[in-house]
């Protein structure tokens, strides 16, 4: 069934567009676009990539990755090598981007299968510490090739690609990134991933195949870190390892965390406030203040995750949320259709679900292995 | 909810909008030369970095105090970039944005490398004052105020050569640092095939526990030690009851600094310690005298060191390049662009232009390619403990 | 021989570090169930209060200064931090005790500024161990580990708290029906490894003197892997683990082509444990219940 168009579905494309859009039409006519403005719209779009894509795997899989900026650093020095490679015989120019960003992305998906492999069998703390171990070794690994290959502790030396077109470029990325992955959290298959984060017995009773979700959702994260890596490398002159650090990957984790967790949109803003901020406080803390904006992050992390965490602050939360703030404001109705995960709140009983509400559904694996495919509300 | 995001999501990038609008010829409103420096004035290379600004800051003071270049004023604006080469793009921006003419680069090489590729592209002119790195100069705008890293290990290694032919000697360096790393490989190539090399590493994770590596170099005589004086701290406090007594260490610039760390007394090892440098800190006469004793008054010897030296005789080096055009009948007004003035002082340093009398040689010269000509001294911060 | 013993002496010396670091950990994840990424912070924290101490001079009162201090730090953490968060799910206390890591080492560069501190707490000399050379500290932080590993063994087997914490490690819920205070235990179990981390931030100055804000991130996630190793929850595991890493260093360094990959396989020796047998050299082997 093709669903009405809702525009709430599609606001986050629109937004990036427009803004896409106005800075491409000014900057190519020859406008008055500042390079730090022009650099700090890669920047943001770069992390903006890396939020999106981290969010799959904590947000709606539900395991923590503290290897995202190990991915990263796959695509920023396979995806840069090849673009150095390629400078000489087809220039710097769309064509090697392309080749460069799937050699990139193409190696980082693969680590990511490589690395989703044990996520099958470790879950929790022990993931975590697998992740952040591959981020350590990949960072280790590309510190000390030799000079000839990939720069060793100097660093690869990179084509830079234009910066009046760079940024376009980065902006039809993120769409692209937003594309798949919001496609994909939308369909039957997100549900999936949503359903081993809440209840990963459950969802494997319910005949979900577990371990290949797990390893879609950890391969695609892995692909579009990499996709932000191949990017890093086309907006930098040099990859230096050193930047792809276990700080690094908390610095992404903040930024899913501050977006709220499973929450795409929110994932963009925080990566892009985030990213503003970091450039712009630089120049107004100096000194020791400077470290003020790591504290910043570290309450971040602590109080946000606490209050929409602590089971003692449920009550609290249900009654003073963002949403219901601006419901307050706006207003709504309340709809019965709703349905809340505590049944001892529900005010109203929900008895009608209307028919657009349901997008699909699925039904179990059979013994034979395949797939006994519900789905007969959305054909 | 989603439109309350939407439109917040809008606002941000109005405001980076808003922000960007500006004239392209950044310069064309400057009452004063502007000087623009990146730097890591914090994290843990933030004494450099501190340094640096501080003696620079020190030197602009001065020449605007003199009068400046026929009554126009020097500005200097320093940005941290907390030894991080992402965040170089960002500064370089800035400071071009905020009216800077010339450039005294990065403190430190690392950052260095994105710098002389974005100063290429708009030609704006740099003398960096410690970002040692062999390609840093690679462009015709870049310069070295300090030894090129090449150039350490090169001058280290024959000193090796000259006194220790036949004979084994240690090496300890950090594998994962570009100007570790830099300076042990041109030492290893450069060094006579009689010199045996016992050589072992460490990295960044593992800088704090040096047993293992003590125990490879402990029948060495003489240690080329070619990292910063954090971890060497750490190896010589490990080891000064394991090496003989009379072992010596033999540090490059990144020992500066060594004598002054906080809670370590470097009288407590009994090996003889040395460096290569280009500055004197226990200098008694002449310009690094007068150097010292000013920066101290100023800020406190704690962050005295060869880094601030080094940026301080930048300074004067391009005032001086500046004040030579002048008086050759060149015009450099105000407003200036960074291009022009980048034509103007290569010409200068490129056509023999010398720097006389400063803190970090008597003669400062530079060749074609962007690296220093000045002496180098091998300079004892303690000797051996008898 | 002449190769071996010299490695294998120093692969002590540096895993007795390890070990004492992991002894705190295994104990916390142990019974608390959580891993506690600030562990390591912990650690720079007691290294700070013996840094300042020690301007008053006496190394003894610093040290006893220092655990005190960590002991409080750890409960306040673990009652700030983590108690709200019990019976969440093990992402948000994992991103939390993430975020108090940052927050210590953000807060010990305010405090401290950012360039590295020298502090000389004590020094033992060295001694000829078999014609090798040893800091006398290292073996004390290997007897003091033992004396430790086997107090704490004694401690759980044999007295009431000891049984109590047990039973929280099996199941909190059952525990407290039978009258034991959860809460208490946990934040006793906080107490004790706090006190570990503030012994292991002691010797590890005793060894390298020098202080900065990220002093105990990297020590702590290698002892995180010692645990790991060992097996985590088990006290002796934790010792052997932290040896073990020890003596892989030891001999990863000895073999220039390969040092400067040390880390690299560490942590590879880590995934590798995991894949093959997730519950380490010592670990129990637990089911999941449905």
């Amino acid at each position: 069934m093709i669903g009405k168009f809702k525009i709430k579905h599609y606001i986050n494309y629109i937004v990036i567009s427009i803004v896409a859009v106005i800075f491409s039409v000014i900057s190519l006519s020859g406008g008055q676009i500042d390079n730090s403005t022009l650099f700090l719209l890669e920047k943001m779009t770069i992390s903006i990539i890396l939020a999106v894509s981290l969010s799959l795997v904590v947000g709606f899989l539900g395991e923590l990755s503290l290897g995202h900026a190990g991915f990263m650093c796959v695509g920023a020095y396979i995806g840069g090598k090849v673009a150095s490679l390629l400078e000489e015989s087809l220039g710097n120019g769309i064509l090697t981007f392309i080749i460069s960003l799937t050699a990139g992305a193409g190696i980082a998906a693969l680590c990511g299968i490589i690395i989703g492999i044990p996520a099958l069998r470790l879950r929790g703390d022990y993931l975590a510490i697998v992740t952040l171990a591959f981020g350590e070794i990949v960072r280790s690994i590309f510190q000390n090739t030799s000079a000839e290959s990939f720069g060793g502790a100097i660093g690869l030396s990179t084509p830079r690609f234009d910066k009046k077109y760079l940024f376009i470029i980065a902006f039809v990325l993120v769409l692209a990134t937003l594309a798949v992955l919001q496609n994909l959290i939308r369909s039957k298959h997100g549900r999936a991933i949503t359903s081993i984060r809440d209840n990963e017995i459950a969802a494997h009773a319910t005949g979900i195949n577990v371990t290949k979700y797990k390893l879609l959702a950890f391969t695609l994260s892995a692909m579009f870190a990499g996709v932000a890596g191949v990017l890093y490398s086309f907006s930098n002159y040099t990859v230096q390892s050193a930047k792809f650090g276990y700080n690094y990957s908390i610095e992404i984790l903040v930024m899913v965390v501050l977006g709220g967790m499973g929450n795409i949109n929110g994932s963009i803003i925080a990566a892009a406030l985030i990213t503003f901020l970091n450039t712009k406080l630089a120049t107004i803390l100096t000194g020791d203040l400077a470290v003020l904006q790591n504290l910043f992050y570290a309450l971040i992390l602590v109080f946000i995750v606490i209050y929409n965490n602590a089971p003692k602050l449920k009550g609290f939360r249900d009654k003073y949320n963002l949403a219901s703030f601006f419901k307050n404001i706006f207003k709504h109705k309340t709809d019965p259709s709703i349905v809340t995960d505590d049944a001892a709140k529900w005010d109203v009983v929900p008895t009608k679900i209307t028919m657009d509400e349901i997008l699909s559904v699925d039904i179990t694996t059979n013994d034979n292995g395949q797939s006994d495919e519900g789905g007969k509300s959305d054909g | 909810m989603k439109k309350a995001l939407s439109i917040a999501l809008v606002l941000l990038f109005c405001i980076a909008m808003l922000a960007s609008c500006g004239s392209k010829n950044y310069s064309s409103n400057n009452t004063e030369f502007v000087i623009g420096l990146s730097g890591p004035l914090t994290g843990g290379a933030g004494m450099y970095g501190t340094a640096v600004k501080n003696s620079a800051q020190m030197a602009v003071d001065e020449i605007n105090e003199a009068g400046g270049l026929n009554g126009i004023k020097f500005k200097l604006i320093a940005l941290d970039d907390m030894h991080d080469p992402t965040k170089i793009a960002t500064n370089y921006s800035s400071l071009l944005e905020a009216g800077m003419q010339i450039s005294l680069g990065t403190v430190t090489t690392g950052p260095g490398l994105e710098f002389k590729n974005l100063s290429k592209d708009d030609n704006v002119f740099f003398l960096t004052p410690s970002a040692s790195g062999d390609a840093i100069p690679e462009f015709p705008n870049g310069y070295q105020m300090c030894f090129a890293d090449g150039n350490q290990g090169k001058v280290a290694a024959e000193f090796v050569n000259a006194n220790f032919k036949g004979q084994t000697i240690g090496a300890f360096y950090k594998s994962d640092d570009s100007y570790s790393a830099g300076i042990f490989s041109q030492f290893k190539g450069n060094l006579d095939a009689s010199v045996k090399v016992i050589e072992t590493n460490f990295t960044d994770a593992n800088k704090t526990d040096f047993s293992t590596q003590i125990d490879t170099l402990k029948n060495c005589a003489f240690i080329f030690m070619p990292t910063y004086y954090d971890a060497a701290t750490t190896f010589m406090y490990q080891a000064k009851d394991v090496l003989d007594k009379s072992a010596v260490y033999y540090g490059c610039d990144g020992f500066d600094g060594i004598d002054n760390v906080e809670g370590f007394d470097i009288n407590a090892i009994p090996q003889k310690v040395t460096m290569l440098s280009h500055f004197n800190s226990k200098a008694t006469d002449g310009p690094a005298k007068a150097f010292i004793d000013k920066y101290t008054e100023k800020f406190g010897a704690d962050t005295l060191n060869q880094f601030g030296a080094s940026a301080y005789d930048c300074v004067y080096a391009i005032y001086g390049a500046m004040k030579a055009a002048v008086e050759s009948g060149k015009s450099i007004p105000v407003t200036i662009s960074a291009s022009d003035l980048c034509e103007i002082l290569k010409g200068q340093f490129n056509g023999g232009y010398t720097l006389k009398n400063a803190v970090t040689g008597s003669e400062i010269k530079w060749d074609k390619t962007g690296f220093v000509n000045k002496g180098a001294i091998q300079y004892t911060i303690k000797e051996a403990t008898k | 021989m002449e190769l071996v013993l010299p490695t294998i002496i120093n692969g002590l010396s540096l895993g007795g570090t390890y070990a004492m670091i992991a002894l705190g950990y295994t104990m916390v994840y142990g019974i608390a169930k959580m891993l506690n990424f600030a562990h390591g912070d912990i650690i720079m924290v007691g290294g700070y209060i013996m840094y300042v101490c020690m301007a008053m001079g006496n190394p003894l009162i610093a040290v006893v200064a220092a655990v005190i201090g960590c002991v409080l730090l750890g409960m306040t953490v673990e009652k700030v931090a983590y108690k709200p968060l019990r019976g969440a799910s093990p992402l948000a206390v994992l991103i939390t005790a993430i975020g108090v890591s940052y927050l210590l080492q953000s807060l010990a560069q305010i405090i401290f500024g950012s360039a590295n501190k020298m502090v000389m707490i004590y020094d033992f000399g060295t001694i000829k161990l078999f014609d090798v050379t040893v800091q006398v500290s290292s073996l004390i932080t290997l007897a003091i580990c033992v004396v430790v590993m086997v107090i704490l063994t004694l401690f759980i087997k044999f007295t009431k708290l000891g049984h109590a914490m047990i039973a929280v490690s099996e199941d909190k819920g059952a525990a407290q029906l039978m009258g034991v205070n959860v809460n208490g235990i946990i934040t006793l179990t906080f107490a004790i490894g706090s006190s570990l981390a503030a012994l292991a931030g002691f010797f590890y100055l005793l060894k390298s003197p020098s202080i900065s804000s990220t002093l105990g991130a990297m020590p702590g996630i290698k002892a995180f892997t010692a645990a790991v190793i060992g097996g985590i929850g088990s006290i002796p595991g934790a010792m052997l683990g932290g040896i073990f890493l020890g003596l892989v260093e030891s001999i990863s360094y000895k073999i220039t082509a390969i040092a400067p990959y040390t880390d690299a396989i560490e942590f590879a020796i880590l995934i590798a444990i995991l894949l093959v047998r997730p519950n380490g050299f010592l670990g129990k082997k637990r089911r999941e219940k449905v």
